[in-house]
């Protein structure tokens, strides 16, 4: 009589391969406890595992976001019936096993970020039906193997933020059916080769981020197909060429490179751009007006150059912008009042020009502004009253600037501001009290100007405030014991002003506070020596005649009881 | 002056191309299927780990209601 026991069938090559695999990996979580021999056999139902319905053959490997630490084990060559492996997001080491080559019905190999080193395999060549190749974000060295260019289906080559080297392989570029090529964040050098544009296919090209040098090719307008090129922070030179203008790009980013020469007239009919950004080269001449024609573009990175002359009024056309960036240039001239015309502009930043004249009331349309950078120009009259339509103001600087008037009442109701920035100009009057009301305000600089009369009690309400500098004034009268409940405050610089008075106890509930300047005034009395004032030191408080403390010359360290 | 210099540019470059330089958003005519409005818009394109302060590259397609075409 026979009886039957359960008896576990011995596994298949591919289910043995499976366990070889799991074996590698470090599985802290336990995450493929059901990769599981002992108690179930069935290696198509184990997690991530998916087998053809017929053959019962393993087609696809899914163990992506799964923490597993370790390594890829060589038995993945094993599984030659795998169409798709996707381990992303794992923290997965060492190298992509060569055995990788035998899955010859690869089409997609996702390893996207894991800390896999070394080598890309040149047996990843041997995988003909391979379409989706990622090794993006992971730590691998050497060059791009030339053999990827035998890869007939490739459409998508991702291998960017490795630590690769060498030049990119121009036979690359003589895939017909690449449509996708990410290179950025390595170390890769030699030139953007005219061949580039035998990539007939190829809407996504990125080599942000490299060591690539010499000219943007004359060729580079026969490149009809890209929809983002990108070769920004490498150090390509000479100047842009005119053929740019016949590239149908929505993206042209060409930022932080060694470019010169002027902005060529011709991308004011690129308006396919959404996104312009020739920022950071060293480019010369105006900003042509004929830029103004970018109807559709929402983003215009022109800062860190050299421009010079007038902001052209014709930029008040471009009805999509968001982004003007515009600072660190010779920009002269007056703000025009074309710009009230954007009403979509989020961030204008004129910084660091030379621009003068007063801001225009015509800013009060621009609603949607959000930062508002004038910083280090010879711009002058007063704030206009017209801010107050600008609600969502999140950062505004005026400093170093010629502006003078007082500050207006109404600026305390740009409730959103985490930024106000005013120093170094000839403001003038009261600190209005409505400033205490800007409940977000993170750090508000008044220094370097001419305001005069007390410090507002109503300062007690900045709940969120960190830093508050309003050295170099003429400020009077004494601190308010409310700055007390600034639980947030970090710096507190009130020097060289006229305040006086005893320095009230309550700062001491300041536990934030690790800077403190209130030296060259009129203040009197003891220093509070309780808690976190011990740790200021006698600069915090020099050119105060009449001011106690407990420091080594101080003129009354004697009287102060033990 | 500039826009001589742009339109002998043009000229010239006519001479070898079916086409003068220059580009505009995709008309969308159509791209939608049956659905309509069908209008182009920017879409961000992720590059992958980016710097929060960084802008993602933008793309155009076709938008109708909630669902996105190639142009």
């Amino acid at each position: 009589l026979f009886v039957f026991s359960p008896v576990a069938h011995p596994l298949t090559e591919e289910g043995q391969a499976l366990m070889s695999i799991k074996a590698s990996f470090i599985n802290m979580a336990d995450v493929l406890h059901d990769w599981d021999d002992v108690h179930n056999d069935d290696f198509c139902s184990w997690r991530g595992v998916l087998c053809d319905n017929s053959s019962f053959t393993v087609i696809s490997l899914n163990l992506s976001c799964l923490l597993l630490g370790g390594e890829i084990s060589p038995a993945i060559g094993d599984l030659r019936n795998l169409q798709s492996i996707d381990l992303t997001g794992n923290k997965l080491s060492g190298q992509i096993p060569d055995e990788i080559g035998n899955c010859a019905d690869l089409t997609i190999l996702d390893l996207t970020d894991n800390q896999l080193y070394g080598d890309i395999p040149f047996s990843i060549s041997k995988l003909k039906q391979l379409e989706f190749l990622s090794l993006k974000m992971n730590q691998l060295t050497g060059p791009i193997p030339t053999t990827l260019s035998q890869i007939p289906n490739l459409k998508h080559l991702d291998l960017a933020q490795n630590k690769l080297i060498g030049e990119i392989p121009r036979l690359l570029y003589w895939n017909e059916v690449l449509q996708y090529l990410g290179l950025r964040g390595n170390m890769l050098t030699g030139t953007l080769s005219p061949d580039i544009c035998q990539l007939t296919g190829l809407w996504y090209f990125d080599v942000r981020g490299n060591n690539l040098t010499g000219t943007i090719p004359e060729s580079i307008g026969n490149c009809t197909s890209f929809e983002i090129l990108d070769i920004s922070y490498n150090q390509i030179s000479g100047e842009i060429p005119y053929n740019i203008g016949f590239l149908q790009v929505a993206t042209l980013s060409l930022q932080g490179n060694r470019l010169t020469g002027k902005i060529p007239e011709v991308i004011g009919l690129m308006q396919a751009l959404a996104i312009l950004d020739l920022s950071e080269n060293q480019l010369v001449g105006p900003i042509p007006p004929i830029l103004g024609n970018l109807s559709f573009t929402g983003k215009l990175y022109l800062h860190g150059n050299k421009l010079t002359g007038p902001i052209p009024a014709e930029l008040g056309n471009m009805s999509k912008l968001s982004y003007l960036i515009l600072n660190d240039n010779q920009l002269v001239g007056r703000i025009p009042n074309e710009i009230g015309k954007l009403e979509l502009l989020f961030e204008l930043n004129l910084a660091n020009n030379h621009l003068e004249g007063s801001i225009p009331h015509t800013i009060s349309s621009c609603t949607a502004l959000n930062h508002f950078n004038v910083h280090g120009n010879q711009l002058s009259g007063s704030i206009p009253l017209s801010f107050r339509s600008l609600e969502r103001l999140t950062y505004l600087n005026l400093s170093a600037n010629n502006f003078k008037g007082s500050i207006p009442t109404d600026l305390g109701h740009t409730i959103n501001l985490d930024t106000l920035d005013l120093s170094s100009n000839h403001f003038s009057g009261h600190v209005p009290a409505s400033i205490g009301y800007l409940e977000h305000l993170l750090t508000l600089n008044l220094s370097h100007n001419e305001f005069d009369g007390p410090l507002p009690a109503e300062f007690g309400n900045l709940r969120s405030i960190q830093i508050i500098d309003m050295s170099f004034n003429n400020l009077s009268g004494t601190i308010p014991p409310e700055f007390g409940q600034l639980q947030n405050l970090m710096s507190l610089v009130l020097n060289n002003n006229d305040l006086d008075g005893k320095i009230p106890d309550q700062l001491s509930n300041c536990f934030s506070l690790t800077s403190l300047n209130f030296s060259y005034n009129n203040f009197s009395g003891v220093i509070p020596s309780m808690k976190n004032f011990s740790r200021f030191s006698a600069e915090s408080f020099v050119g105060n005649p009449l001011l106690c403390g407990d420091w080594l010359g101080s003129i009354c360290r004697l009287h102060i009881p033990k | 002056g500039v826009a001589a210099e742009l339109v002998q540019s043009r000229v010239e470059e006519k001479r070898s191309r079916s086409r003068g330089p220059g580009s505009s958003p995709p008309s969308c005519k159509s791209k939608c299927g049956w659905c309509s409005p069908c209008d182009p818009v920017h879409v961000p394109v992720q590059p992958g780990f980016i710097i929060r302060l960084e802008y993602y590259p933008e793309a155009w397609r076709c938008k109708c209601g909630s669902k996105l075409f190639m142009p």
